[in-house]
């Protein structure tokens, strides 16, 4: 099989693929593995952050003026959305169980589905495979 | 099969690939435009029921798929820097589906990102606040005292360190699955944070929380090819809609990293990448002393042969350093994401998983 695949240029070309993959990941492993590397990137990632804090600021400033939402307001009102959904789920969770209290507890779960007896045993302990 | 290396090319073999490469790349052009037109698969649509929310926590039950289920449920408690849903990614892909169907009750404790305003969270707030909160919510939720853990890569971390510090139960069972413990050995995460050169402070002071990018590209760089590697494999697979269903599942998973609070970022760079104090045995959550060896439950340890995040030698000292007489380390085939999720965990680590987890649920 291994002999066939020698011959399929398809095969050969994952091949070089993978091989070239393994190479650049190993060769870069190597690079970043270094404390130049990290001084570099921590200098760089230092000064990016703190530009970016800037420009957040002075963005901000400027989307107030234009009377627009900022992307943090957006991303803000989307969470809170989301806030909402899940206040939801909570009220039917909450519905679900007072349903359930209702019919006295008669072991009903979900959508009026009876509720699971935590009875279960391993199939090893029944002499049965898992 | 009967060719030899060396010998001359099968013309008949080459033509068949031919036919079917030019076969292929018709498809790649019909199916590559449908994949830029259509949004994609929705993972994480078990469904599920929003018990508890409070913040960046989230705790979710999962209907139950079977009449009778283990007596003690299951927690899982996801990585903070990922979506659970990598645990539900499609039926028959889900690790949440597969313990629904061997009979769990099954909860997760999934995490958004956090707002501005819980920048100040730290590993305290986690271990001894949302943990224990989950835990209380579930025992609640499913009127039984015993509960058993499941935590993912940090998620793993976070579930020793509750371990650790709540040695008077519930906790019944801890499974962990790729757990870092000896933080020198993440080797380029020990660099990129370098404290000769990484100002952690100034970082958190100035942008509050992390940003997901940042996580992102830091994960990213530990392989700065496989990137571009998976681009080429999609474009070459195409044509076939499972690869593209698979592979559009992960890469949005991937892409859908979240930003860590400040203050937690802080701790664990200090903690745990500088001071290694979980290894050494130092280290404390709020005051209480969170050594490994306070874990009596049972454990089991679940670690990926080829993991370039947590590399073996990160985890392996976990089940070494416990207390607990019950305990087990699997190594299995497979990288740090492919362990749980993806058809290697189907066949490996879901079995080993349902028949350690199912003897001692009952």
């Amino acid at each position: 099989m291994a002999n066939k695949k020698s011959n399929d240029p398809v095969d050969v070309w994952h091949t070089m693929l993978g091989e070239m993959e393994k190479g650049f990941n190993s060769f870069a492993t190597q690079t970043m593995s270094s404390p130049e590397f990290s001084k570099v990137m921590n200098q760089a990632g230092g000064v990016a952050a703190g530009a970016q804090k800037q420009f957040e600021g002075l963005m901000e400033k400027y989307l107030v003026g234009m009377n627009l939402p900022s992307r943090t307001q957006l991303v803000s009102m989307a969470e809170r959305l989301q806030a909402i959904e899940a206040q939801l789920n909570e009220i039917r969770t909450l519905l679900s169980r007072m349903m359930q209290d209702k019919t006295g507890g008669s072991g009903e779960a979900f959508g009026g589905l009876p509720k699971p007896r935590r009875t279960r045993r391993p199939p090893s302990a029944a002499g049965g495979t898992p | 099969m009967n060719a030899v290396s060396g010998s001359p090319l099968d013309i008949g073999s080459v033509s068949d690939r031919i036919q079917t490469e030019v076969q292929r790349a018709i498809q790649r052009s019909i199916k590559g435009v449908e994949y830029i037109a259509s949004s994609g698969p929705q993972p994480g649509a078990t469904p599920k029921d929003t018990i508890r929310s409070r913040g960046t926590m989230q705790l979710y039950h999962y209907r139950p798929m079977t009449e009778e289920i283990y007596r003690i449920p299951v927690l899982i408690v996801m990585a903070t820097t990922n979506r659970g849903y990598i645990l539900d990614l499609a039926p028959g892909q889900s690790l949440i589906e597969f313990l629904l169907k061997r009979g769990y009750d099954v909860y997760m404790l999934d995490w958004t990102a956090p707002k501005p305003e819980e920048k100040s969270l730290r590993l305290d707030d986690y271990v001894l606040g949302f943990i224990p909160e989950c835990v209380r919510a579930v025992q609640e939720d499913s009127g039984e005292t015993d509960i058993n853990i499941i935590g993912y890569c940090a998620g793993g971390m976070l579930s020793t360190l509750y371990a650790s510090t709540h040695t008077d139960g519930p906790l019944k069972n801890l499974v962990c699955f790729t757990t870092p413990i000896d933080f020198t050995q993440m080797k380029l995460f020990q660099n990129f944070s370098d404290r000769r050169y990484f100002d952690v402070d100034r970082l958190v002071d100035s942008v509050g929380n992390v940003p997901a990018e940042m996580i992102m590209t830091s994960f990213d760089m530990l392989r700065p090819a496989a990137r571009t590697m998976g681009q080429i494999q999609l474009w070459e697979n195409i044509w076939n809609d499972e690869f593209v269903k698979s592979y559009r599942m992960m890469d949005k998973w991937g892409a859908d990293t979240l930003p860590l609070a400040g203050e937690y970022f802080r701790q664990m760079t200090k903690d745990l990448m500088w001071d290694n104090k979980i290894f050494n045995d130092t280290m404390t959550v709020g005051g209480r002393e969170a050594k490994l060896s306070n874990i009596k439950v049972p454990i089991l340890h679940v670690v990926a042969e080829h993991d370039h995040i947590v590399p073996y030698e990160a985890s392996r000292h976990l089940i070494a350093k416990v207390g607990s007489t019950d305990k087990e380390e699997v190594m299995l085939k497979g990288g740090h994401v492919s362990l749980a999720a993806g058809a290697n965990a189907v066949k490996r680590m879901w079995p080993k998983l349902d028949s350690w987890l199912g003897e001692r649920s009952v």
